[in-house]
């Protein structure tokens, strides 16, 4: 039976943000319609409202011309609108099978043979009775679908679903997605990615600051096309040139790199071994939870491994904590922005001073120099175009990019001869990635060197002069990034073989 | 005093009564643990449960009234505790510590009037079978009602919490509420019922003293049990077998070094009092060092106030 889903008039407005503006849409089933748009544009909040989450202010859904009421989760459920979140919305600690016994309504048994049947269906090999915990990304998205299925949805909708997977799994999921189409499952696809859109989906709806701003065929369009109405303004293109020549000082080293550890939510890292060249960006790829975490950890100093060398400007910094090696003008910059690189409660200022050095003077004998430490955080906020000058701001009310400015601000501006970042686009809208990895470029080309941990491979292809993988702990040989593919990294990101 | 077979197994019949309150309270503090509510008032509502079952006994003369009010008594003071954390979003260990005091505070006005007054006789069950074997009789016969519930108590509770629907979904709220309430899963009820049930399991072990085994209201009878009792959920990782094993730890330590005190032994009292707390700590570190298997059973989201979008 053909599946219409319409949404009319939608709004939902929070304190200080419209994050629905009026939005009207209509879907068929038989099509695969994308919904695109920054971060902050408003597609979340649009989901979550068809998925019952958040009521809207305003406006109605119909499914069929039946108007649904849709005021918590299970109304969609019984409606069968099937959702899976861009954060997995599952039980880490209970297994795949209590995971989808939780809301059936069937007995264990009948359950289990169902399961069976979607697994051999779709080609989904997954074990049931594993904590999942241990499953990866793209497992765990699979038990999402999985439940959906469950419930034989009318609507499929997938929020953001390939930002944790790699290329394989993401041609997977494109199949499956395919399938589930051709069976009559209304798929609603939102994404901030634009080639998936034109290589996935049929029709294409771009949202920007609350509102639908065109609606169209994805065959007329193009990835510059698409990013302009996303961004509502030319985007500039951003090429790095690459820099590597032979006989250029290594600036840092790193040998016999082991880690082991006992917590189930860490990843080992085997022997690692390598190297930085003054003025080139170190990229190291993979899919999250391979070991970037720990890298990223061990690096800094925040764990320390016995017998690990780690040489940085001839000496050896392997046994110092994170203080002492920014003393040595290292700099980093965590992935996790609100908990790891600042404090969301602090004020802009306060943030600051927590990267303090022996030669800043943020600190008088054991007082605070509050003066200082706002002068030398209004010129961070200056040089690199944070949207404020006003250092007592609570670092929570940033955006999510120019928090990152701000921290790599604070990082940058003692001139560090290497800065270590783990996924510092993450999450962010294009013009807030571009004016990062423009940053990222100037600094190699002031001779400094950067070490990138990304999960994004465009970005790496993009900034990187060499290029490794680090696949379950593992690194793989280190590659110039002109030989390298998208193709090749997505096989090595997956635990392949290349050559 | 000699150490013959029947006295051993009239010492390990005391060890198991002394260690019912322990069970109880943290059983049902177990399950209000795994739905991810951290309540430490568990030693106010015990107290509560303690003084409302005596007040009843004396009142009613009945006992069955008695233990089914100190259970009722504790399901309303986490009432109060679970519209506070849960309807107001107020802190999980704030709250609970407001609980407790005002526990011993209220349980000791109310319990004025009750002091001195003699309690009544608990029934216990098998009598004759407890005097004619030696050594079992005494371990397996001759309690009360509520000493068998008791250890019945964390079995029922592992059976809840592995096989049950209901008790899944308790470890769903407590592993990650919010995917749970995107799941359809009314979160909040869930977490009230646990809370309710860990009143109501906190209350009985508080009338357990007060009825059973000490027939007598005395103000802050409970003593720190409740806090005892805490500890254990956390020591045990949040295994109700575990939790079986601590107690009983706790209560015979307790109890054999009262006896070595008794026969004089040449170790400081102020160490052989300690030793209970030191050896249940030691013991359950032990039993649990497996820190795969304490991720698994740890409710991930304990302590945190859910927050429903709307």
């Amino acid at each position: 039976m053909a599946t219409d889903l319409r949404i009319s008039n939608i709004s939902k407005i929070y304190p200080g943000c419209v994050a629905n503006d009026n939005v009207s849409l209509q879907f068929k089933s038989g099509k695969i319609y994308a919904l695109l748009g920054e971060n902050g544009a408003g597609k979340s909040t649009l989901v979550k409202i068809l998925s019952g989450v958040i009521s809207p202010d305003n406006g109605e859904v119909f499914l069929n011309e039946k108007n649904l009421k849709l005021s918590s989760p299970l109304d969609a459920k019984k409606n069968k609108i099937g959702m899976v979140f861009q954060h997995f919305n599952l039980f880490e600690t209970l297994s795949v099978f209590e995971n989808l016994s939780i809301d059936a309504t069937e007995d264990n048994k009948g359950l289990r043979v169902r399961i069976n049947e979607i697994l051999k269906k779709y080609n989904f090999s997954i074990d049931l009775d594993v904590p999942v915990l241990n499953l990866s990304a793209g497992q765990k998205q699979k038990v999402e679908i999985i439940r959906c299925l469950l419930r034989s949805p009318k609507v499929l909708i997938m929020d953001e679903p390939t930002s944790v997977l790699t290329e394989q799994e993401t041609e997977e999921l494109f199949i499956s997605l395919k399938k589930f189409c051709d069976e009559g499952i209304l798929i609603i696809y939102i994404t901030h990615k634009l080639k998936e859109v034109l290589s996935l989906c049929d029709e294409v709806a771009v949202m920007r600051k609350g509102k639908v701003v065109s609606v169209s065929q994805t065959q007329n369009e193009k990835v510059e096309t698409l990013a302009n109405k996303m961004v509502g303004q030319k985007l500039a293109k951003i090429k790095k040139k690459i820099n590597i020549s032979k006989n250029k000082d290594e600036i840092f080293k790193v040998k016999h790199l082991n880690f082991y550890s006992d917590d189930p939510f860490e990843t080992n890292l085997v022997n690692l071994n390598f190297s930085v060249k003054k003025g080139e960006c170190l990229g190291i790829a993979g899919i999250s939870g391979n070991g970037q975490n720990e890298l990223f950890q061990i690096l800094s100093g925040e764990i320390i491994t016995p017998d690990t060398s780690i040489i940085f400007r001839n000496k050896e910094i392997s046994k110092l904590n994170p203080k002492q090696r920014r003393e040595y003008l290292m700099a980093f910059s965590p992935e996790d922005r609100i908990s790891q690189a600042a404090v969301p409660e602090l004020k802009i200022y306060e943030n600051v001073a927590l990267n303090n050095f022996k030669s800043s003077n943020f600190f008088e004998k054991g007082l605070v120099n509050e003066r200082k430490i706002k002068e030398h955080s209004k010129k961070i906020l200056s040089d690199f175009s944070v949207n404020t000058d006003n250092v007592e701001l609570k670092s929570q009310f940033l955006s999510g990019g120019n928090l990152q400015k701000l921290i790599l601000g604070r990082e940058l501006i003692t001139a560090p001869e290497l800065l270590i970042c783990y996924n510092p686009t993450w999450g962010l809208d294009v013009g807030a990635i571009n004016y990062i990895h423009e940053t990222l470029i100037k600094i190699n080309d002031q001779e400094k060197s950067t070490i990138l941990i990304s999960t994004d491979t465009e970005e790496l292809l993009k900034l990187s002069d060499r290029i490794a993988v680090i696949y379950k702990g593992k690194l793989s040989k280190i590659m110039p990034s002109e030989e390298v593919t998208p193709e090749k990294l997505g096989v090595l990101m997956g635990g392949g073989s290349i050559d | 005093m000699s150490l013959d077979i029947s006295f051993i197994g009239i010492l390990i019949g005391s060890i198991m009564a002394s260690s019912v309150p322990l069970i109880l309270a943290a059983s049902g503090e177990l399950i209000t643990e795994r739905s991810g509510v951290l309540n430490l008032g568990v030693e106010g509502m015990m107290i509560i449960g303690a003084i409302s079952g005596f007040a009843l006994m004396v009142i009613t003369d009945n006992l069955f009234i008695a233990i089914v009010g100190s259970m009722l008594s504790g399901v309303i003071i986490s009432i109060i505790f679970g519209f506070l954390t849960q309807s107001l979003l107020t802190n999980h260990v704030a709250t609970g510590l407001a609980l407790t005091i005002f526990g011993i505070g209220l349980s000791a006005m109310l319990g004025k009037n009750f002091v001195g007054i003699p309690g009544k006789e608990f029934p216990i069950l098998f009598s004759s079978l407890r005097e004619s074997i030696p050594f079992f009789g005494p371990i397996l016969f001759g309690h009360s009602i509520v000493l068998y519930f008791a250890f019945a108590l964390p079995f029922l509770t592992n059976y809840f919490l592995k096989k049950t629907k209901l008790g899944l979904i308790v470890r769903a709220v407590g592993d990650s509420p919010v995917s749970a309430s995107n799941q359809g899963i009314n979160v909040i009820l869930v977490r009230y019922c646990c809370i309710l049930y860990g009143g109501a399991m906190c209350g009985l072990a508080g009338a357990y003293l007060s009825l059973i085994y000490t027939p007598q209201w005395i103000e802050n009878m409970t003593a720190g049990r409740g806090w005892i009792a805490l500890a254990l959920v956390v020591f045990a990782t949040w295994s109700p077998i575990k939790v079986l094993i601590g107690a009983l730890i706790f209560g015979g330590i307790t109890i054999l070094q009262l006896h070595m005190q008794a026969i004089g032994f040449r170790i400081p009292v102020q160490f052989l009092s300690a030793l209970p707390y030191l050896m249940t700590i030691i013991v359950l570190v032990v039993i649990s060092r497996d820190s795969r298997k304490i991720k698994l059973n740890t409710p991930s989201s304990l302590g945190r106030i859910f927050y429903k979008e709307k």
